[in-house]
């Protein structure tokens, strides 16, 4: 019944929680229920179970009571034994890790934590198969148009380039090929199945199957879905840090450069071979493009955008010896196209009378 | 320290040990848990900062909780952070132009969301500190404010800023004069009169920032009345520039790890030199009928405006 023998150290002190009056109590446990008894008055009845832990210090541990606010008991003292098992549990670091322990708990965090990066960094890879072409389409539709009318087209280029395609694709329908009208030694694949090869490419190839080499690796990217990856691992990182970049221009620019990741570029570089290898082409001449621009690095060039290109692909002399152990030397190749093709694509730009040149287009403004 | 022969009404009695052990388990399991677990650290910090902080004959204590700030940073990163981003994002996939308009409008909505936020940490602090089982609170849940705060500090800032130190004083007064304790309404008074010419000063010879930053904290306290209570505080500029040093010194020389007692100098140092005058009466001091809001400042940690 009541407080049975109580330690001369033990002090309960008691806000009702209507005024700051402090009063000294004591507490008259009556199974489950308790009053707290103050001179001549008597507070209560309350129930144990009502009761919520609010803090401790050294010294004391205060509770709460279901409803009344600011209502607080505070224990000083050893608490006595009887009193004990009564009282609700404390809290320390947070509900959850106390109930495991605060070891037990840290090895969860660590399992959840790894688990998560794990996710979150592979999220583009399986969500991009997931994403519909349809949307991807329209996507790539509204970020380029018609590229501000830098399209090259003559009837005898577009039949050449789409020769080119059919050749190293089996579905060339979903694929817009175009050559672009900017100087530029480059290439990229945007959302959409949209391939633009630069003019400065075009001109400065030795021969078609050069082309061709850079285009099935451009394919690859299409193909393996490599873009859309690389827009959702843009649209993550604008997400996870804060997504207010002060570069307007940026986020898209860099989505839309090649940097598709070294895994990626290899994976573009062996559909790249697969395909060239079904349609009889030989590597060589991809080989010989890889060569040059890892000589053209190695002298200190000023052409930069040479320097872009390689930033984001695999060092050049390693995939031109990746080209080059694909040449079967027992194999019949044949030119990607004829010579009279390869000429149409290379003249195209300059017999289109309508075509815009040279740079100045939005997207790539900064 | 040395023993005021005058004892102040508020008494610090933390030690640095004792606060060792919560940051440092603090800061292993923010990083275990990649960030989450820092609503929860926080509320420990100020669970231990509060408990050693006394008032005349008692000690505070904070009932704020780690869910109440996690809840409020999920509301803001869902309601706002996110869909900007989207918005955003795709906004820029369109062209730079639409791009701008949803990054002008969004600068806007922070801009609102910070007064708002300001406002709504001070009645979330109040609301979740008891002293004798009375809490404080406000009813007013400061979407005005948040307008006003727009308002005056962009004029404070248009004639070269010269208005600055009077919208800094308005909009503390306005704040403070919102909220309550127990069944008593704050009273701010803070005057810009005090500090002007000192901000003048600071124009010409740039240190003077320093002590024109020292002199406003002072104002703004000492202006503030609570029923028959008066506020004074009394740091000078030179405990500041000794505080920034020290902790300057702590940082370096620890290789950032220190960071993690920046909140308990800081917290010590406002405690020490925050004065009251004045009496209380416990009997008229009865409980605040103000309405409790469920979550926390998430607004304030998502905008991350900084604490005092
Ligand atoms: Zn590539």
């Amino acid at each position: 019944m009541a407080n049975d023998i109580v330690d001369p150290f033990f002090s309960v002190s008691h806000f009702d929680g209507k005024t700051a009056v402090r009063r000294k109590v004591e507490i008259q446990t009556i199974g489950q229920n308790f009053f707290l008894l103050e001179n001549e008055r008597r507070h209560g009845p309350y129930t144990f179970d009502y009761m919520h832990f609010v803090s401790k210090t050294k010294d004391n541990i205060s509770y709460g009571y279901e409803d009344i606010d600011g209502w607080r008991l505070t224990l000083s003292g050893p608490i006595p034994e009887g009193l004990k098992p009564l009282l609700p549990a404390t809290r320390t670091y947070g509900s959850w890790i106390d109930k495991l322990g605060l070891g037990k708990a840290s090895v969860a965090f660590i399992a959840v934590s790894a688990a998560v990066l794990v996710v979150g960094m592979t999220a583009p890879q399986w969500l991009a198969p997931i994403i519909p072409q349809s949307v991807e389409n329209s996507l790539g539709d509204t970020l380029v148009g018609d590229f501000g009318g830098r399209f090259c087209n003559t009837p005898d280029g577009k039949a050449a380039l789409a020769k080119l395609t059919n050749s190293l694709d089996g579905n060339p329908d979903d694929l817009q090929v175009e050559v672009v009208n900017i100087d530029m030694l480059n290439a990229v694949a945007l959302p959409g199945g949209k391939i633009f090869l630069f003019e400065g490419l075009i001109q400065q190839a030795e021969s078609v199957d050069e082309v061709a080499g850079v285009l099935g690796h451009e394919i690859g990217h299409v193909r393996e879905r490599h873009v859309m990856q690389g827009l959702l691992r843009q649209l993550g990182l604008s997400l996870v840090l804060g997504g207010l970049n002060e570069n307007v221009g940026g986020v898209l620019n860099s989505a839309l450069s090649n940097s598709y990741g070294r895994d990626a570029e290899r994976e573009a570089d062996s559909h790249s071979i697969r395909v060239m290898s079904e349609a009889n082409i030989s590597p060589i001449g991809t080989k010989g493009f890889f060569e040059k621009l890892a000589d053209m690095t190695n002298e200190d060039n000023d052409i930069s955008e040479m320097t872009s290109y390689m930033s984001s692909h695999p060092l050049s002399t390693e995939r031109a010896a990746a080209f080059q152990k694909s040449f079967d030397a027992n194999k019949d190749y044949k030119p990607a196209l004829s010579s009279a093709e390869w000429g149409a694509i290379k003249s195209m730009c300059k017999n289109d009378p309508d075509v815009k040149s040279g740079f100045g287009f939005d997207l790539f403004d900064e | 320290m040395t023993e005021d022969t005058k004892k102040s009404a508020f008494q610090f009695h933390g030690n640095w040990v004792d606060f060792a052990k919560i940051a440092l388990v603090n800061l292993l399991l923010t990083i275990i848990t990649l960030g989450f677990y820092r609503f929860w650290a926080t509320t420990r910090e100020r669970e231990y900062l509060w408990s050693q902080t006394q008032f005349i004959d008692e000690r505070f204590e904070w009932v704020g909780t780690g869910k109440e700030l996690f809840i409020g940073f999920i509301i803001i990163a869902f309601l706002f952070l996110i869909p900007f981003s989207l918005l955003y994002f795709f906004a820029t996939i369109i062209n730079p132009l639409a791009a701008g308009i949803v990054y002008i409008i969004g600068l806007l909505f922070v801009f609102y969301f910070v007064g708002l936020a300001k406002y709504r940490m001070l009645r979330y602090r109040l609301s979740r500190t008891y002293w004798h089982g009375i809490r404080g609170g406000s009813d007013d849940k400061g979407f005005r404010f948040g307008l006003t705060y727009m308002i005056k500090t962009t004029l404070g800032f248009l004639p070269l800023g010269l208005a600055n130190p009077w919208a800094t004083c308005e909009l503390w007064n306005e704040r403070w004069e919102k909220l309550s304790f127990g069944p008593n309404d704050f009273q701010s008074h803070a005057s810009y009169n005090s500090v002007f010419g000192t901000y003048l000063l600071s124009y010409i010879f740039f240190p003077f920032t320093w002590v024109y930053q020292a002199r406003l904290r002072r104002t703004l306290i000492d202006g503030l009345r609570l029923e028959k209570l008066e506020f004074a505080f009394t740091a000078s500029t030179f405990d500041w520039i000794g505080l920034i040093i020290v902790d300057v010194l702590i940082v370096l020389g620890t290789l950032g790890i220190g960071l993690i007692f920046i909140p308990y100098r800081h917290w010590q140092f406002y405690i020490n030199h925050l004065e009251a005058y004045g009496e209380v009466n416990l009997d008229a001091l009865t409980q605040s009928q103000t309405a409790k809001e469920k979550h926390g400042e998430g607004l304030l940690d998502a905008f991350d405006v900084g604490a005092i």
